[in-house]
């Protein structure tokens, strides 16, 4: 692993606090849209391998064999490099996403469309909530591509083709949202690779020296 | 005399920012603690007269101090800082005896202006 990318301890804990602030933005933007209470939960932050990713992830979900949807979109910088950038990932479980419909009171058949419609809406109101409140405390503007669903009701594992992921490693943030009295949860991921890590680490040393 | 005062958070920076946003002037005594079950034990040892509590913390949380604090009767005045802005979570500290809430990341002027609306300062 390339030892440039390894966050300080300073570092690690300044980005989890910043991280914090963000989660407790889309809480609340969640449990308006859920009328429900919503947990929060300390986010888990380190540097993974493109190999261990689907691992990584599938442990952190819980649901090592059982079938999610997912939705990923990007982040990044207009017109700045080396930038911010990375990809963000709302993953449900198929129960979460019943559990949702019902919270929803969505009275129809869950089709594939409707979920989708489902899925797309709370990504959308979670990732630019989460990642804008993120980009405003380190003073980046961030730009978000249209989000995409990555797959209905399959294997985490699929989810994800390795050989498309450009880079080797990653800072990975591991964000769970769960609701009060209900079992439903979502996982969401942030993947910054290399070159982010490098920038965002110089935006994390100017907050820590202003301290 | 100072005012014995807990800052209680996991996090290094949080301490930080809110160490910064204490009123200049105002006589406290400052001690930290990074978890919950640590805040406890500095308030039973007289160190949180006034306390600035995190919620979201490992070992014990802030919901789980304000709870101890109530069972075991200390009289500490207390203001979560906390970064869970949904309204609920406002009135649940409230109802668990916490005297203010106060979002993150912390501004220095909210937290004067809690201070002097319960004459603190």
């Amino acid at each position: 692993m390339n030892e440039g990318v390894v966050l300080t301890e300073d570092q690690r804990d300044c980005l989890q606090e910043i991280v914090n602030v963000a989660i407790g933005q889309s809480c609340d933007s969640l449990a308006r849209h859920l009328k429900v209470f919503v947990h929060l939960s300390v986010p888990r932050i380190r540097v993974v391998s493109k190999q261990s990713l689907s691992v990584e992830l599938a442990s952190f979900v819980g649901c090592v064999g059982a079938k999610v949807s997912g939705v990923s979109q990007s982040f990044f910088q207009v017109n700045v490099a080396p930038d911010i950038s990375g990809q963000t990932f709302i993953i449900f479980n198929d129960f979460s996403l019943r559990e949702l419909a019902g919270l929803l009171e969505y009275e129809g058949e869950l089709t594939d469309a409707v979920e989708k419609k489902l899925l797309m809406d709370i990504a959308n109101l979670l990732i630019e909530t989460c990642v804008s409140r993120i980009g405003q405390q380190i003073n980046t503007g961030l730009s978000y591509s249209d989000p995409t669903v990555l797959g209905q009701h399959i294997l985490i594992d699929d989810l994800f083709d390795q050989k498309k992921l450009g880079w080797e490693d990653a800072l990975l943030v591991e964000i769970s949202y769960t609701l009060e009295n209900s079992p439903f949860n979502c996982s969401m991921f942030l993947l910054m690779p290399c070159e982010s890590i490098v920038v965002l680490k110089g935006k994390l040393d100017v907050l820590l020296e202003g301290l | 005399m100072s005012i014995p005062l807990l800052i209680c958070d996991d996090s290094a920076m949080a301490r930080k920012q809110v160490k910064r946003a204490i009123p200049d002037g105002w006589d406290v005594d400052i001690t930290m603690t990074v978890n919950g079950v640590e805040g406890i034990e500095a308030i039973r040892a007289g160190k949180g007269e006034m306390v600035f509590l995190d919620l979201t913390m490992p070992e014990l949380d802030g919901y789980g101090v304000l709870e101890k604090v109530k069972a075991e009767g200390h009289k500490s005045i207390i203001i979560v800082i906390s970064a869970d802005i949904q309204p609920e979570a406002r009135e649940r500290v409230m109802a668990l005896g916490a005297l203010d809430f106060v979002k993150k990341p912390i501004d220095g002027k909210k937290l004067s202006d809690v201070l002097a609306k319960y004459g603190l300062l």
